[in-house]
Order: structure tokens, then sequence, then C-alpha cells
């Protein structure tokens, strides 16, 4: 083995590049660390959020970057998967990222704030909605869309009041997000007089539902919630109206996704969802639309915006406090509002946006469109 | 609605289930009963039949057009061919030396073909789920017939029934025919069987060659019942089916399709009383309980019977 020696020295030559490389790129660039689900089965709605953020940093970049240093972006798969979030934000934290952008799932999210919190980096999360992420006091946790506790009245009420139904059943899919989601519906419904006949939970892996079509159908409800996200969403809602099954069914933001309409087809009738407010009529969506459709040759995602205004609030915002210290970008964050694609938004001190907005869409001609109806 | 016909639907349900359960678990068995070894590679079989046969339909569709039956009969061939192949490799690259060593071995070589060939699939084939044409299953799934106050769709009846024949011609093959009794004998003693000219080699292969095409067989009902086809989806599947098997008493084939139905039924019975989030504490406690009284399983026999 002669090569040893040649190998070792080789190996000692690379670690300790690395290590030097490693203090020096602390100097130049700002590190921010993308971080969603990517792969699997909420992929696509994840993927297309980091890509929306990754448009606003290249945009700064192209500008000169921030504090006079370029960005760089270290992204990361959580898979959607509690554990390997964790990870992933040990990794982005020892990385020395000055923020994150991310996560998706709420399951994801929750946990790897703490290790955020921990490491005293500033976090946005740009999708996720369960309310305990910014209930954990943690000063420089923000979130850029809504909450459940916003959503789920939106989505209840909507069922109570305007599809004038007096007897709901709820299936969830046992997460932080879609459980939580279903409770807060559920408090809604059941406050406005209305009367919840199922309220079950499913595997988040399951893909058999008829067992739970026969509950929901035999309980007498007149219209259906379903918590939780467009790969079980679709499937289950195709498998309902097989079984001739029609009633409306509502969910949530989960199933806003372009692979929802194409699993659901013809069965797009009678299908509500929470989402947002749409920002189309926005003259700035169009410059970023367009942007997204150069760089990744498709559509973007339900949350792909919320990812570009996050990254854009951020950067914003340190470059104003001119420093990339967290609790001093949080100070900024939460005393000024900020224009963007969304509307104006401020923060309040839990790190929420102020009055966020849920309205109802529905499906039409293959696209999601907003209800003019809706409360 | 009533709630007698809920009840009704409940039951056909836990049967459709149990089906899918059963078509899986009579692959798990039939290798025991041969080689007294669990395959949990066999669940991924059954989700690479699945794949097989919607890329093939995808194929066939651009060669010579959408004819519905011709398409779909052509996929499930191709399915079966396709899993067999992987079936046969795996008994041929992960277990065939492996036989004559400790019984861990090939219990850890098999749970490594497991994972290997989901994340094979994962990384090359699709990395998020799938849908099953609709244009196809539509032929079995938007039929019904009307019987006892619910409506049954073809494809239930038809997983139902084809895990009947199934069992049936595996009950047959094994006690009544030349060939069974060669399966037994290799199950018995291989060295013995040897000697006496059994091709020792060439049964386990078949072994595995027909549990594969039965695998194929069941992932394709399966991806049209449930409408999804993904990479760990015979991961979840194999489980259960391995759950059942046990339950009804491994090696045992009417045993394997008694664990299932057992198994569906319980599942399909806990979403109406409790909800569906108990499915897994019923179906383990069930499970605990029966391994307590009979520790061989339902129909489970000594082990020198096995097969």
């Amino acid at each position: 083995m002669r090569k040893l020696p040649i190998l070792l020295s080789l190996a000692v030559a690379l670690v300790a590049g690395a290590a030097l490389v490693g203090c020096q790129k602390g100097q130049d660039t700002i590190k921010i660390g993308l971080a969603a689900v990517q792969s699997g089965s909420d992929a696509q709605i994840g993927a297309t959020m980091l890509y929306g953020s990754q448009i606003a940093i290249d945009e700064w970049n192209a500008r000169g970057g921030v504090l006079g240093k370029q960005i760089e972006t270290i992204s990361l798969d959580d898979e959607g998967n509690a554990q390997k979030a964790n990870t992933v934000a040990h990794n982005l934290v020892d990385d020395g990222v000055v923020a994150v952008l991310g996560h998706l799932n709420s399951n994801c999210t929750i946990p790897a704030s703490i290790v955020y919190n921990e490491g005293k980096v500033l976090q946005i999360t740009p999708g996720s909605t369960n309310p305990k992420y910014t209930e954990q006091g943690f000063p420089d946790a923000f979130r850029i869309c809504g909450r459940d506790d916003q959503q789920g009245p939106v989505a209840g009420k909507f069922m109570h009041d305007v599809l004038k139904l007096n007897k709901i059943a709820i299936l969830h899919n046992k997460t932080a997000y879609g459980e939580g989601l279903a409770t807060e519906v559920k408090k809604t419904f059941e406050s406005l007089g209305g009367q919840v006949t199922m309220f079950q939970g499913i595997g988040k892996d399951e893909s058999d539902f008829s067992a739970n079509i026969s509950v929901i159908e035999g309980s007498g409800a007149e219209g259906f919630f379903w918590g939780g996200m467009y790969d079980q969403g679709g499937p289950l809602l195709v498998k309902m109206r097989q079984t001739g099954v029609n009633l409306p069914f509502v969910t949530g933001d989960g199933c806003f996704a372009q692979p929802f309409i194409d699993t659901i087809g013809a069965n797009a009738a009678n299908v509500y969802l929470s989402f947002g407010k749409d920002y189309h009529q926005n003259p700035a969506a169009q410059l970023f639309l367009k942007s997204y459709n150069d760089k990744y040759h498709q559509d973007v995602g339900a949350y792909s915006v919320y990812g570009y205004d996050a990254a854009n609030v951020l950067l914003t915002a340190i470059a104003q406090a001119q420093s990339t210290d967290a609790d001093k970008v949080a100070a900024v964050m939460k005393s000024r509002s900020f224009d963007t694609i969304l509307g104006k938004i401020e923060f309040d001190a839990k790190g929420d946006v102020k009055g966020s907005g849920f309205v109802m869409w529905t499906i039409k001609d293959g696209k999601f469109e907003p209800l003019p109806d809706s409360p | 609605m009533s709630s007698g016909s809920t009840l009704t639907e409940i039951l056909i349900n836990g049967v459709s289930r149990g089906s899918v359960y059963a078509l899986v678990a009579l692959g798990y068995t039939m290798v025991y009963g041969v080689l007294g070894m669990i395959n949990f590679a066999h669940g991924e079989v059954f989700m690479i039949g699945m794949f097989a046969c919607v890329y093939a339909m995808g194929v066939f569709s651009v060669a010579w057009g959408d004819h519905v039956a011709l398409n779909l009969g052509l996929g499930i061939l191709v399915a079966m061919i396709f899993s067999a192949g992987y079936g046969y490799a795996n008994e041929r690259i992960a277990y065939r030396r492996l036989r004559k060593a400790h019984v861990l071995a090939p219990l850890t070589s098999a749970i490594g073909i497991s994972t290997f060939l989901q994340y094979f699939i994962f990384l090359t084939v699709s990395k998020e789920k799938v849908n099953f044409p609709r244009y196809y299953s539509d032929l079995l799934t938007s039929h019904h017939i009307h019987l006892a106050g619910v409506d049954i769709t073809y494809l239930q009846l038809a997983i139902f029934g084809l895990t009947l024949v199934i069992m049936g011609a595996l009950y047959f093959l094994i006690n009544h025919t030349r060939l069974g009794i060669a399966l037994r004998a290799t199950a018995q003693d291989q060295l013995m069987a040897g000697l006496v000219g059994i091709p020792v080699d060439k049964i386990i292969a078949f072994t595995f060659i027909l549990g594969s095409a039965l695998a194929a067989v069941a992932g394709v009902m399966v991806a049209m019942y449930t409408n999804v086809l993904v990479f760990d989806a015979g991961y979840r599947v194999g489980l259960k089916a391995f759950t059942a098997a046990i339950l009804g008493g491994i090696g045992n084939v009417p045993g394997a399709v008694l664990g299932a139905m057992i198994l569906g039924l319980t599942e399909a019975l806990t979403t109406l009383a409790f909800g569906s989030e108990w499915d897994d504490v019923t179906t383990f406690a069930m499970l605990m309980l029966v391994l307590l009284l009979r520790p061989r399983g339902l129909l489970g026999e000594r082990v020198a019977d096995k097969v």
C-alpha cells in the first residue's frame, strides 16, 4: 500500500483547506438557510415555496447583496419528517446561517424552531399555519402566512353560513397541521350551532379510505371537511365521488396545489378550499410570476409568493438593522410595515402577521379561483 | 341512510381490505412455508408490480391506442413478468448463498433488499405519489352490483374473487400435485429432498417466482383500489400482510387468508366504532391476544407440517 501515505497527506491537506475556507467564507458572504420538504408526498408545495425565496435572494444578489456582501443559500430537504427537520436545523445552525426561511409542514417547523431559538438564528416560515409555532414565545420566530385559528374559523363559518350546513363530518391526517386545522373548524362550526357528526383521524400514509367514507355517509353529515394535504385529499375526494357520496368537500391550504386539481380531474365540482387572498391583481406579482417562470419553467406553487415575500422582508430588515444579529433584525421586523406582493404587512409581538385574511376558493376550469361571496 | 346499511358497507369494506392484505400475505406465507424465512422484500416486489403495470400501459397506449381491456390485461402480464424477475433475482442474489447460514443472516439480507428496492424506485422512478390512470380503473370501479342495500364495485368483487381463486389454486398445488409433493419435501428437509432427486434450487426459485407474480397481480389491484402508486406502498401493505400471515399461522395458506380477513374487518369495524385513529391499537391488541392463546396463529400447525 504505497499509496496510503499520499492519500493520507491529501486527506490532511483537504481537511486543513476546508477549515481555512470555512473560516474565510464566513467573512464575505451572508448565509441563509432554505429548509422545507423537497421530496416525498408534499414536495410540490415545499420545493416551490423555496424557489420563491431563491428568486428574491437572486434579485438582491443582482443588486449587490445585503450589507455589501453576497447572499449564499443553503437549501436542505426535511422530507416532511420531524426528526429529519431537527437534523436539518442543527446542520444549518452549524453551517453558520444568519436566518432560515422555512419549513413548510408544521410538524417540522415547530421542532426545528426550538433548535433555531437555541442557536440564535432568526426564522420565518412562509407556510406553516399551526398556531403553536409562534405561541412558544421565541423572540426571533416569524410567520408570514396566516394561522389555523384564523383559517379554521373562515372554513367553518363558510360551511355554516354560506353552504348552510347543519351537520358536518371531519377527517384529519393526525399531524400538527391537519389535526390542528380540523379542531379549529370543529370549534367554529359547533359555536355557530352546527353539529359535527364525525371527527376522526387517519394515518398520513393510509390510502384506503373506504371504511371512513362509509362512516361519513352513515353519520348523516351534509358536508365534509378534510384536514390534511393534497396527496391524500385528492384520492379521498375521488373515492368519495366514486362511492356516490356527493357532499360538499371543504379543505384548507394543504390541498391548495396543482397536483390536487390534477388528481381529482372531473370531480372538481362542490370543492372549496380556504387559502390566503388572491394576489394576482397586484402589479408587482406579474414581475415575480414572470421571473419564476423564466427560471423554473413551471407555474408557481401555493406558497411560492410567501417564500418570495419572506425573503424580501428578511433582507430588508437586515439592511435596515445594519446587522445580521437575530435580535436586532427581529426588532426591525416588529417595528415597521413591509410592502410585499401580498400587500402591506406588519408583524405583531408574537411574530404573526397582523390581520392576515383567509378567503374561500373553489376550482373552476382546472384552476383555483377565489369565491366572490366569501365571508 | 340507516345504520344497518352502514354496518353492511363497513363489513364489505373490511372484506375488501382483507382481500388486499390476503393477496400479499399469501406470498409471505408461501416463502415461509418452504424456506422458513420471512421474505421482507415481498412488499417491494408487490410495489414494483404496480409501477411496471402503469408504465407498461403507458407504452401500450402510445403504441396502439387506448384499448382498455387489452392494455390492462397486457399491463398485468408485464407486471407479473417484471415482478417475477425481481423475485427470482432476490432469491438468487440475496438469499441462496445464505440458505445454510444462521437464521438471522437471510432475515437481515431481506430487510436490506427491501430498503434497497424502496429507495431504488424512489430515486429512479418516482419520488412522489403517482395516480393510477383512472381511464383504466373506471372499467372496474364505476360499475356496481346492488346487494343487501349497498353498492359493491366490480373491483371489490374482483379482488375478493381473485383472493379465493389464488388461495384455492395454491392449496391444490401444494396438496394434490407432484410439484406440491416436491415443495413439501423441500420444506421438510432440503438435503433429503435433494438426495431423492428433487431439484431443490429450482423448487425454491419457483416458489419465489410464483409468489412474486401473485404479488404483481395484487399490486395492480391495490393500485386500482386506492388510485395511488408510491414507493413505500409495499412496505405499508407488507407490514399489515405480514401481521395477517402471523395471525392466521404463518406457512399456512388458508390461514393467511383467514388472518387477512380478520385484520381487514377489525380495521373497518374499529373505524365505525372508535374512529380510524384506533386502527393500529385494536389490530395489534388482537394479534397479541391470538398469539397468547395460540402461539402458532389461528390455523398454525406443528412446524414439521408447514407449507
